[in-house]
């Protein structure tokens, strides 16, 4: 039964993925279409991150002992300052861990 | 093959392979932390290794391994991973004039590895455009599945031995690798209210428990980008338009 419940769990999550690149689909994207599309990517990243920064045990939490945030704003800053992946990672996680044990 | 041509392949691999690094190695905490938690709520080795290998998910992995466990209806699991899934339509929308007339075998492949992660390096437009940026989306998206594969399996060979890692904080991680990639391509205006607009209504609807609010809120947000850019573009016609004017009257004038 589990076995089942994940190949139809593959069906889903392929579907959804893969759905609108099927040439068959009666679809046609105009420019229109094509600019509003254009804002999805930093849309839909911004939707999955902001939740986890602010909110904690299903209530915001804005307030500098909430270690996500202010890790968060060490990792905006250094994300504009120097664009580097890397680097944000490395140092924004660092504070995090910080934080966590002395907060 | 000439030599230049299969020089420039591996360059492109080379190159994707790079790009997707710093994701890669993101997403072990993640990954570890699906791996074991599969194990820790009684899934079996083939089960537990199933997960990311066909469902390659990792929200979904997580959401409805806990769904399970907890003997939920079959409906209700497959609803929810749909929902959580569903943002994946978006990504299909804005690929779709790029892989639609690909071959199968580009359009699949390319299709199984669309993640959050490798849409997130296809923003350039150019993208997919010929054989080589093809290949070095293979390699991006591809690099991507393999390691999270391993993270998957440490976690599950790891499994009985961890602590529940769910309160840990190891999503922190995965906002950081997004807050790293959005907040450089805030480059103008339109995009800068997306970002505020998005991140606004998304705790907005989390806050109110709705399951469909991650997509909505982009789609929101997504649209008063566009309106914001349209806009911008109108006002620069009009003002173009008025310097036009000012130096057809100016030659006038002068003549």
């Amino acid at each position: 039964m589990i076995l089942i419940t994940i190949l139809l769990l593959a069906c889903i999550t392929f579907l959804t993925r893969y759905l609108f690149l099927h040439p068959k689909l009666p679809l046609r994207i105009g420019p229109k279409m094509e600019s509003f599309l254009s804002f999805s990517a930093p849309a839909v990243l911004t939707v999955i991150w902001v939740p986890i920064i602010f909110i904690q045990d299903n209530q915001l939490d804005i307030s500098f002992t909430n270690p996500y945030l202010i890790a968060a704003t060490v990792a905006v800053i250094i994300a504009k300052k120097t664009n580097s992946i890397y680097f944000t990672l490395a140092a924004s996680v660092s504070v995090f861990i910080l934080l966590r044990v002395f907060l | 093959m000439s030599f230049n041509r299969k020089n420039a392949y591996l360059k492109m691999m080379q190159k994707g392979l790079l790009d997707m690094m710093p994701l890669n190695l993101a997403v072990i905490p993640w990954g570890i932390l699906c791996g074991s938690l599969a194990i820790q709520r009684d899934f079996s080795i083939l089960e537990a290794l199933l997960m990311p290998l066909v469902v390659y998910a990792g929200a979904v992995q997580l959401v409805v391994i806990e769904l399970m466990h907890a003997n939920a209806p079959l409906a209700t699991i497959l609803f929810t991973a749909f929902i959580i899934s569903s943002r994946h339509f978006l990504y299909g929308l804005a690929l779709r004039d790029k892989l639609k007339n690909l071959p199968l075998r580009w359009r699949g492949s390319l299709g199984f590895l669309l993640t959050d992660e490798l849409f997130a390096l296809s923003g350039d437009k150019k993208s997919y455009k010929g054989k080589l940026r093809l290949v070095y989306a293979l390699f991006a998206g591809g690099s991507f599945y393999i390691s999270w594969l391993i993270w998957n399996i440490i976690g599950i060979a790891a499994g009985s031995y961890l602590p529940d890692l769910t309160n840990l904080g190891l999503d922190f991680a995965i906002a950081v690798t997004f807050i790293a990639l959005v907040i450089p391509s805030i480059v103008n205006l339109p995009l800068l209210i997306t970002v505020c607009v998005a991140g606004v209504l998304s705790v907005i609807f989390k806050l109110l428990n709705w399951e469909l609010g991650l997509v909505l809120a982009s789609v929101i947000a997504m649209y008063c980008g566009y309106v914001t850019s349209r806009i911008q573009a109108k006002r620069q016609a009009v003002n173009n338009s008025k310097i036009i004017t000012m130096d057809k009257a100016q030659t006038e004038n002068a003549s």
